[in-house]
């Protein structure tokens, strides 16, 4: 009797769809767990990502669904995630229990990469994701700042240094190991070494998204970056000014030369609300972003706008998405990264992760 | 210019064919053969290009026709390095590069 109604169940959950996977969540395998006791149901549905954009939606309309059944009066719908691995066999040598890694890239500098970077990271781990925060921008190493970290990492039992572990986030930057007034002055080789330790020589240990704050541009370090391992893909950043946005392509160009995947563009400092009137200004232009995705056919993940709160939460070393997380500057991070997270899954689930290459000789 | 590198050249299976050539199977099903001196001789790296000119430096007199593929390595998601027996291994053949290298009578009719 009980199979009956677990069939029926999964019957009525077939109507539930997830929006960005276009399928409906008994044929992508989400529905785990179906309990039936007397007129209560309960059932676990098992997302691709914690930070999943459509969590809360797709919870009540499974609830709905259930309920429309006329033998259930009480329904438990418990929501859990477990994300999935894109990386490939050499990048599962480096960085074994890593599952995605994400760089965050721009074509020109100061569009705020490291701020999108941090608050990218938190708002992951704010999910429930374990998420670590790899600072590769070695000439302007600006991470430590933003996170509010003054220690520096202790090295581990097999000579691998043991990342800080700052508000639930692992954090490893350059600027952990080198005083405030030192510049690293530095040819290709040894930023491909640097690349090489913070890769192999990092106890990351077992992280859904490894998010890497990188230099802008496009030269030794996405370089090595590109070659040493696969990407998930990149979050290129910029502002909306033409002189910003013709360099991000040029970093989108670097990326599709590397095949390496575009997970989408954000519009940072899109906008500014004056805090006295509420009149909206759009300093820079606004839009720009969304239209250069449009046409490279590059998902938008979203806006952040210019804001004072963000600048003062980035120089006391604790990022808005955790100073206030209500406000809606973080609420602007929360959906990006969400929009993000998204994207990986939607990548993941349709195939689009190219198979392995295998290599015999 | 879409940013999906979805309709890009992807090797599925590098493996030796015989004693020495590099045989390639891509995502499309297509094969390719490379014999290894032609392979050899083909290398983009900087010491076998000129890199401002993009002509070849590289004689054929100074591969000998034996040389001989020592390991194969994969380069990120775009490209293979080879370990070649006389001691070379700076080349980086991106996939769309070796691609457009496929000598067989589909890619060159004539």
């Amino acid at each position: 009797m009980k199979e009956a109604e677990k069939v029926a169940i999964l019957g009525v959950l077939k109507s539930v769809q997830d929006p960005d996977l276009r399928r409906d969540i008994v044929s992508l395998g989400f529905v785990k767990d179906i309990k039936v006791c007397g007129a209560a149901a309960s059932v676990t549905i098992e997302l691709t990502t914690p930070a999943c954009p459509v969590k809360d939606q797709l919870k009540e309309q499974a609830r709905q669904a259930i309920l429309s059944l006329p033998q259930f009066e009480q329904v438990d719908v418990h929501m859990t995630a477990q994300v999935r691995s894109t990386m490939n066999q050499k990048a599962a040598a480096l960085l074994p229990e890593v599952k995605n890694v994400v760089p965050v890239a721009s074509g020109k500098g100061g569009v705020g990469k490291s701020t999108v970077s941090a608050n990218l990271a938190l708002a992951l781990a704010r999910t429930g994701a374990s998420v670590g925060l790899m600072d590769a921008d070695v000439y302007g190493p600006s991470i430590p700042t933003l996170m509010g970290i003054a220690e520096q990492p202790v090295m581990g039992p097999n000579k691998q240094m043991i990342p800080v572990n700052r508000y639930g986030v692992k954090v490893i930057s350059m600027g952990f190991f080198l005083p405030q007034e030192k510049a690293v002055i530095w040819r290709g080789p040894m930023l491909d070494k640097m690349i090489s330790q913070f890769l192999g020589g990092v106890q990351w240990g077992s992280l859904d998204y490894l998010i890497i704050d990188l230099p802008p541009g496009t030269g030794d370090i996405q370089l090595s970056l590109c070659q040493k391992i696969s990407l998930t893909g990149a979050v290129v950043v910029s502002t909306p000014q033409d002189v910003a946005l013709n360099v991000a392509q040029k970093a989108i160009a670097m990326f599709n030369q590397l095949n390496c995947p575009i997970l989408g563009m954000v519009e940072n400092m899109s906008y500014y609300t004056c805090p006295h009137c509420g009149e909206r200004d759009d300093i820079f232009g606004s839009g720009g972003t969304r239209r250069l995705a449009d046409q490279l056919e590059t998902p938008y993940l979203g806006e952040i706008p210019l804001s004072t709160s963000i600048r003062v939460q980035s120089d006391e070393g604790k990022p808005i998405v955790l100073a206030d997380p209500e406000s809606q500057q973080a609420e602007a991070f929360q959906s990006v990264a969400e929009n993000m997270a998204a994207q990986i899954s939607i990548k993941n689930m349709s195939g689009q992760v190219e198979q392995e290459i295998q290599i015999s000789f | 210019m879409p940013a999906s590198p979805q309709n890009k050249p992807i090797p599925r299976k590098v493996s030796r064919s015989g004693e020495r050539d590099v045989h390639i199977i891509w995502n499309d099903g297509h094969e390719s053969l490379f014999e290894a001196c032609f392979l050899r001789l083909q290398c983009p790296c900087a010491s076998c290009v000129d890199e401002m000119t993009g002509q070849r430096v590289l004689q054929d007199e100074q591969v000998s026709n034996t040389v001989s593929p020592k390991s194969v390595e994969l380069v990120g998601r775009y490209a293979i390095r080879v370990w070649w027996d006389d001691g070379h291994s700076s080349g980086i053949y991106t996939f769309e590069f070796l691609r457009g290298l496929c000598s067989c009578v589909s890619c060159r009719p004539n």
